[in-house]
């Protein structure tokens, strides 16, 4: 039987904004999938992508690790803990045309649970430095996923045609 | 109200009342291609462009007489040049290599072969997001993984297609040796 995911909202970007936002989000699945594919205006080559949950601020303190993360650079590799549920998206330096892509895969949002997360993204450019990371992350709310939002750490802008999915999973 | 496929355009089933609720999904089947033992590579030709992104699942196995893993690449639109950068990241079991290249001719999608005849394949999922968008260079992605009892890895590897055209084509290949008849793979469309 076929993956049974099923498309909620589609966000592509028409022009640069701060945030993308997945609102009132149905109840009725299992697990959540947001797919990425994105570019930043910070004038480095990447940029980090935060996302959060119901428009809360994290609840978690910045000695308390949520996400552990294992990152390739193409010459190095690197392990490591911080508190924050984030990506690495393409910054206005990377190659043209290049955008960084992540998979997002929340489960049993609606449970009233922890919500486990897994990330796995790719920042290409045309350089032999460019990152793929696996990462895992936990909120530590027992809330359901109403609403979900992203954002560059930077403060910049998401650049036009960078486009975001939420799929539901059942 | 029927419902219709994105890959046929057929309509199929009846949402009527009195029906079983019917959800139309947004992961479909496209494509499954096996290998005959004859070639490194195997092709996805005239891919629908009616989805937002593609997923390849497939597993692999290469007849080259070694116990070890080998890696998945992709090339996009039968380009074969140097037209590629690609990333990787692997663990086996007790190093873990990373690698970089640029001006290469193939995106790296881990290493999900494994190199020999036997009962053991290696295991690969690939994406390729919004392969339509004419605005983006193509990336791929991919998350591999082999264990033969003692040799294996897992990896994660990407490769950037430095061209905005739509992906029309899609070709998984092994460099070291021919897919054995145990190798398939199979093309998914994402809505």
């Amino acid at each position: 039987m076929a993956l049974q995911l099923f498309k909620i909202e589609t966000v592509e970007v028409a022009s640069p904004v701060t945030s993308v936002s997945f609102s009132n989000i149905p109840q009725g699945y299992t697990d959540l999938k947001v797919v990425v594919s994105s570019r930043g205006a910070l004038t480095q080559v990447y940029d980090t992508l935060w996302m959060q949950f119901n428009n809360l601020t994290p609840n978690y303190s910045p000695t308390t690790p949520t996400i552990r993360l294992i990152q390739g650079s193409g010459s190095s590799v690197s392990s490591s803990a911080f508190a924050g549920l984030q990506t690495l998206q393409n910054g206005a330096n990377a190659t043209a045309s290049s955008f960084g892509t992540a998979d997002f895969y929340i489960t049993n949002y609606t449970g009233n649970t922890f919500k486990s997360i897994s990330v796995d993204a790719a920042t290409e450019t045309n350089g032999a430095t460019a990152y793929t990371n696996l990462m895992a992350a936990l909120w530590s709310d027992t809330s359901a996923v109403t609403s979900i939002t992203l954002f560059p750490a930077s403060g910049s802008t998401i650049t036009t045609n960078s486009t975001f999915t939420l799929y539901g999973v059942l | 109200m029927a419902i219709r496929s994105l890959k046929t355009g057929t309509f199929t089933r009846s949402g009527m009342a009195g029906n079983p609720v019917i959800m139309p999904g947004s992961y479909e089947s496209i494509a499954t291609v096996t290998a005959n033992g004859t070639s490194q590579s195997l092709t996805f030709s005239s891919i629908p462009q009616t989805y937002t992104h593609l997923e390849i699942r497939g597993i692999s196995q290469a007849s080259y007489s070694s116990n070890d893993y080998g890696a998945i690449g992709v090339r996009l639109n039968s380009d074969t040049g140097s037209n590629y950068t690609r990333h990787v990241i692997r663990g086996n079991g007790s190093t873990v290599p990373v690698n970089g290249l640029t001006s290469t001719t193939f995106a790296e999608c881990g290493d999900g072969a494994y190199l020999n005849t036997g009962s053991t394949v290696g295991a690969s999922v690939i994406s390729v997001l919004d392969y339509t968008n004419t605005n983006k260079y193509t990336t791929v992605r991919g998350l591999s993984g082999v264990d033969n009892n003692g040799i294996g890895a897992i990896a994660m590897g990407s490769g950037l297609w430095l061209n905005t055209a739509a992906i029309t084509s899609l070709t998984i290949f092994q460099q070291n040796a021919n897919f054995t008849d145990k190798t398939t793979f199979a093309l998914y469309g994402i809505a």
